[in-house]
């Protein structure tokens, strides 16, 4: 053992409690690679780092339990490592239950991580993203969240997540043309006995929009988006760009 | 803790299929340590809850990559926990916020928070810290628990840099020894 990789050997604890930094650091992880032992110590230094961390135990804050278990679902996982996924493959592996909203959460996570993940500047529009989020993740763990995706006469991809058991659905889009500063994409609720304004679609980041809840939605009923003056109107005034129906 | 140890991987199993009932049972677990060690670390509790936060959906988004052949799933997520806390203390240029945690030791004073269930664990950890010497013990709690790097902690200690990597070693050998069995 040279000196030089004896000395680096005797970096193994500090590695463990993260207390290398810089060019050592990248000259020590070098130095584990090709070092079998000094990978098991480490593993083994660790183990007793993680012991370390247990006693640190207090009580985190309760919100934060809601907010985490909210956001969760809402976020990509990483694929399993060491397999070429073919285009195809590249979903993730999700339990039968969840398979008939994996395709939702895919289309909307990028807009609401995007929400959560934001450099809002006030804790006001924090809270509403926060409060946002947990809306959504309601309803796309409902046990009868469905699906729907359908293409816009304008072009792009408009999906909604609806639950027909909480009466809710969420509405988000990919690729639609932004709009003008004096439009606005507005989502209704239609049923036999009228429209009813579920809200406007935010600004798109990326090509989505972030999702917008529209309650009060039955078995039946159809959402429609529409283009309208900045600011939304009471009525549809045009025709809408795409329709989906609400099916039980 | 060896029998909750086990689960924890399994959970994690299922976690990395997108199992979010497993991913709750996780939590429970370890959103305890995770938001005390950061509390340990950085003190503020804004910033630990938000760097507790980040670790706890990075095990959910990470977890297909855990591999229990290479170390426990404690060790696993208290790995990243540890290195998340770390990278914000040092991300931290020398603030005030920074000057506060040059000693370590308990949060006291306005934390209020309620301790769970882990008593033994730290009697274990007590116990098994005094079995190592002064020095061994004060450079191992500076690094994990202060976040510092070994060269700040061979000056806070004044001691020689060679010294505080062979006390923190040596120590963290007989630590591991100490609280390995029957944990």
């Amino acid at each position: 053992m040279s000196v030089q990789s004896h000395e680096l050997h005797l970096l193994t604890g500090s590695y463990a409690l993260d207390a290398v930094t810089g060019p050592e650091l990248a000259a020590f992880e070098k130095h584990l690679d090709r070092c079998g032992p000094c990978a098991t110590e480490v593993r083994g230094l660790r183990e007793a780092a993680a012991r370390l961390a247990m006693a640190t135990a207090i009580a985190p804050p309760q919100e934060m339990r809601q907010r985490v278990l909210a956001t969760a679902p809402l976020t990509r996982q990483l694929p399993p490592p060491g397999r070429n996924l073919l285009p195809r493959a590249g979903r993730r592996r999700v339990s039968p239950s969840q398979a008939g909203i994996t395709g939702a959460i895919l289309a909307l996570a990028a807009a609401v991580v995007f929400l959560f993940a934001a450099r809002v500047t006030t804790q006001h529009q924090l809270d509403q993203a926060r409060a946002s989020n947990r809306a959504v993740a309601a309803v796309l763990a409902a046990p009868d969240a469905r699906v729907e995706s359908a293409t816009a006469t304008v072009g792009g991809t408009v999906t909604a997540v609806v639950s027909v058991s909480q009466h809710e659905a969420v509405v988000s889009s990919a690729g639609v043309p932004v709009l003008p500063a004096t439009k606005v994409y507005q989502l209704w609720v239609m049923s036999p006995s009228g429209a009813r304004s579920a809200g406007l679609l935010p600004a798109s980041h990326a090509g989505t929009t972030a999702p917008v809840l529209a309650s009060g939605v039955r078995a039946g009923d159809r959402l429609g988006i529409t283009v309208e003056p900045a600011g939304g109107t009471a009525q549809p005034t045009t025709a809408a760009v795409v329709v989906m129906p609400v099916t039980a | 803790m060896a029998g909750s140890g086990q689960d924890l991987a399994l959970l994690l199993t299922r976690v990395a299929r997108g199992d979010q009932a497993a991913f709750e049972a996780v939590y429970d677990q370890l959103a305890g340590p995770v938001y005390g060690l950061a509390r340990k670390v950085l003190r503020d509790p804004a910033q630990s809850e938000e760097i507790a936060q980040e670790v706890l959906l990075e095990v959910w988004r990470t977890a297909s990559r855990f591999d229990p052949a290479r170390g426990s799933a404690l060790a696993w997520v208290m790995t990243i926990a540890h290195r998340r806390a770390v990278d914000r203390v040092r991300s931290e240029s020398a603030t005030s916020l920074r000057e506060q945690k040059v000693l370590p030791g308990p949060v006291t004073g306005d934390d209020v928070a309620e301790l769970v269930e882990t008593a033994l664990d730290r009697q274990r950890v007590r116990r098994c810290l005094g079995t190592l010497t002064t020095v061994q013990a004060e450079a191992i709690k500076l690094a994990y628990y202060g976040g510092y790097t070994y060269a700040q902690t061979a000056e806070l200690l004044g001691v020689a840099l060679g010294t505080v990597k062979t006390r923190i070693r040596d120590g963290l050998i007989r630590l591991r020894d100490c609280m390995g069995a029957g944990w």
